[in-house]
């Protein structure tokens, strides 16, 4: 996309005659130029996860989280423009909560990323407002469990409720990733940012297929998202970054269909596997230019 | 707005539906019902509306539909159940377009319980939310007076039920068949309109299952015993 | 001039009669306050050596209509801290609504809580609000909500654990008003629990000093005094013991030893003995 937008790109509300909309095609390069940003779904939960680069010598580690909590069962990470990205959450937050208010009910992920859609979308038609730098990956867990209206006093039938359409699954793992244009689309695995492209080629490489059946756990899953940051990040070496990772499970899982940060312990180990897989591929690149030498 | 100040909750608890009545209001006396059973719920009622001592309507429809499969038993006055009622279908009709999928009765109490809470002390309703849907299956809420939302395995409310809570006690069981739960419905609902002036009429009952929403009709005049479509 | 400001602007009585207020609104003045409609009776709670025992039974009543018999009134807060309900239901569930809310703010704030009294609970390192934090914002909302003339209906216990880890056992009442204690009941339970559990806990020297089961056993005994004596009460009830590990909430116990085998030697009311 190299193209000038010769005097089609001043505003959101003007296309150019062969119908795009500069404006967003910018936006995408802010984003393409944030750190790495990733989402794994598998069977029994999602992990959110984020090359988090450090712009300072002089900010506390750990500190600045990039990875925000939307609500109890709901997180989203992004790339791209970090106050366009805090913004957001602002915003998805105050959508989950006006749900919770009408409904009673934790809003599901599907409908979040609808609605933050919708929200993106709207950045991209008027003259006075600029498209979103980011691109904003959503990761949620819908009950399995039965739930029933917040604050409910009582209880139904000790039987249980009657009627039910038997072997039915609900709930369970979801993963969006909404773009700077609004669009969205629902994942198995997401990546954006720089290094996006060997991100997804490594996403490809997992085994996240059919619903539900993926054979990779969540504690596989973390490991896998820390090294894929580790692998995007060689396209950004001469930055110094963060690992930043969170995930959500079901209710038997270890986060009780909570969106929570990854244990200290856990990121500690994915990292240090991380480190080792990426040794491992330079000392075989190497010997393979060994081999070749002594040949 | 004026309210009648002869009711004493604190005394009997039972007949302040009337008292909180405005003036020459329209009032749903009533007995009405809902119960779980095996494949979904049953809603119930009786058919007499009062203004005073007079029965303003004695073949009246208690039992109203908010959406396809989940139904609610409105008690008290009858204007506001109504208005209530008529907010409530809409937003549920708007739920299903707007989310794709059909809302759960879940859905539907909250919105009750909203606007039954956040106008308490202009509302006087009394309402049964029952409904079944195909992740839940049968659920029934009640949401008397003040506001308040309750889940139960059944619910009773209006005048009328406060002569049959002894009947109801003794006779419930739960995950009943469905001809045994349509019966535990009716001998309820003859008890109730058998002592309270309140209640009368024919009785009313909606059966929500998978397969959608059953009418049934029994009248006085063959003891409740012929089922009439 | 008239120097009285309701005179002004009024036409003068002397020239034009007294003034004819019918047309004003004649029912007083205009009032947003309720009553209670489902309620809840009393909540009564105890300090001990490691924590706060607290109990409230499962009825909600429809004026003297036991009409719920299965409403917990005892809500969990961050897995650290108990809420205790007593009066109106529909307020309850609007308050218990608002802390779920307050509860999902806290954990957007993803900093691991300094304090590790937070390790059993499921929010582990998200929630920082302590029991005695909950207190101060509890009597902050029920007291502008009365300032608004328009309450909410009902008297809470609040038991936990204050930053120093320490127990903590507070009330706030639909005015706003704030009390800590060693022991404390709601309702009912202020005139008849209260006296049995301050001859266990005068002091906070000598709640400090109370075992668990000790604790645990009082309010036992102020739950069964309170079904003999409190005609808005039911025999099952839920209480919770609340300690640095956590929450252990139990909802659905039923009341034990009662004594009414005594009966059989009550005949007549005075002289009468057959």
């Amino acid at each position: 996309m190299t193209s000038i937008g010769t005097g089609y790109d001043l505003a959101n509300s003007i296309f150019s005659p062969d119908g795009r909309n500069f404006q967003v095609e910018y936006a995408v390069k802010a984003v393409e130029n944030g750190g790495t940003s990733i989402g794994i779904r598998c069977k029994d939960g999602v992990v959110l996860a984020v090359e988090k680069v450090i712009t300072s010598k002089l900010l506390k580690q750990g500190a600045n989280k990039r990875i925000a909590t939307v609500d109890r069962h709901l997180g989203v990470v992004y790339s791209g423009m970090i106050p366009d990205g805090r913004h957001f959450i602002d915003r998805a937050r105050d959508e989950a909560r006006s749900w919770r208010d009408t409904f009673k009910n934790p809003i599901p992920t599907a409908d979040l990323a609808s609605r933050m859609g919708g929200y993106m979308q709207a950045y991209t038609l008027y003259q006075s407002v600029r498209p979103f730098g980011i691109t904003a990956i959503v990761g949620g867990w819908d009950s399995e469990l039965e739930s029933g209206v917040d604050g409910e006093v009582g209880r139904g039938p000790s039987v249980g409720a009657g009627g039910k359409t038997p072997g039915k699954k609900y709930g369970g793992p979801f993963l969006y990733m909404i773009e700077p244009s609004g669009l969205y689309w629902g994942y198995y695995g997401a990546a954006t940012g720089k290094g996006r492209q060997a991100a997804k080629a490594e996403l490809e490489k997992l085994d996240l297929s059919a619903d539900g059946e993926s054979s990779l756990t969540l504690e596989e899953a973390v490991k896998e998202a820390a090294r894929i940051i580790y692998v995007a990040h060689d396209d950004n070496k001469d930055k110094d970054f963060e690992l930043e990772m969170s995930w959500i499970s079901g209710a038997d899982g270890p986060t009780k269909g909570f969106h929570q940060e990854v244990p200290k312990a856990l990121r500690e180990e994915a990292e240090r596997l991380a480190k080792k897989s990426l040794e491992d591929e330079d000392e075989e690149e190497e010997k393979k230019e060994d081999d070749k030498m002594e040949e | 707005m004026e309210f009648g100040n002869s009711g004493s909750l604190s005394e009997d608890g039972i007949h302040v539906d009337m008292d909180r009545l405005k003036k020459g209001e329209v009032n749903l006396g009533t007995s009405i019902m809902a119960v779980t059973f095996k494949d979904g719920v049953i809603l119930g009622a009786d058919s007499r509306t009062t203004t005073g001592a007079y029965i303003a309507n004695r073949v009246t429809d208690k039992l109203t539909r908010v959406h396809d499969t989940i139904w609610c038993c409105r008690s008290g006055s009858a204007a506001d159940t109504q208005a209530v009622a008529d907010i409530v279908q809409y937003q549920l009709s708007l739920f299903a377009m707007t989310n794709g999928k059909p809302p759960t009765t879940q859905t539907a109490a909250s919105i009750f319980q909203e606007i039954c809470y956040s106008n308490k002390d202009r509302l006087s309703a009394g309402l049964i939310i029952a409904g079944w849907d195909e992740r839940y299956g049968g659920q029934v809420y009640s949401i008397p007076l003040g506001g308040s939302l309750h889940k139960q395995s059944y619910a009773i409310g209006g005048s009328g039920s406060t002569y049959i809570y002894g009947f109801c006690d003794s006779n419930w069981k739960e995950g009943m068949e469905e001809a045994d739960a349509v019966n535990f419905v009716k001998e309820a609902l003859k008890e109730a309109i058998k002592w309270d002036g309140s209640s009368g009429g024919v009785i009313r009952m909606v059966v929500l299952t998978g397969k959608g929403a059953d009418r049934h009709l029994y009248l006085p005049d063959t003891d409740y015993k012929v089922r009439h479509t | 001039m008239d120097h009285r400001p309701q005179a002004w602007g009024r036409p003068r009585d002397d020239v034009y009669g007294a003034y004819d207020g019918s047309y004003l609104q004649s029912g007083g003045p205009k009032t947003a306050t309720q009553s209670p409609v489902v309620t809840g009776t009393s909540v009564v709670a105890i300090k001990y050596k490691d924590g706060v025992v607290i109990a409230a039974d499962n009825l909600a009543s429809y004026g003297s209509l036991a009409r719920f018999t299965d409403v917990k009134r005892l809500r969990v807060f961050l897995g650290t801290s108990v809420v205790g309900f007593g009066g109106d239901v529909s307020d309850m569930q609007w308050l218990d609504r608002h802390l779920n809310e307050l509860a999902i703010d806290e954990s957007y704030d993803d900093e691991p809580s300094p304090s590790s009294l937070l390790s059993a609970s499921p929010n582990k390192g998200h929630g920082k609000l302590n029991a005695a934090n909950l207190h101060v914002y509890l009597q902050k909302l029920m007291y502008r909500r009365r300032n608004d003339f328009d309450p909410l209906w009902n008297q809470l216990l609040i038991a936990g654990l204050d930053a120093a880890g320490k127990p903590h056992l507070s009330s706030v009442d639909l005015r706003g008003t704030a009390f800590t204690s060693p022991s404390l009941a709601t309702g009912f339970g202020a005139a008849l629990a209260q006296p049995i559990m301050r001859r266990h806990a005068p002091t906070e020297e000598a709640a400090a000093a109370l075992t668990r089961e000790e604790a645990v056993g009082v309010v036992q005994e102020c739950m069964k005094v309170l079904y003999y004596r409190d005609a808005r009460s039911l025999d099952r009830y839920s209480i919770a013991v609340v300690t640095k590990e956590g929450v252990e909430l139990k909802e659905d116990e039923q009341l034990e030893r009662q004594s009414w085998a005594f009966a059989e030697r009550i005949k007549g009311y005075g002289t009468q003995t057959v």
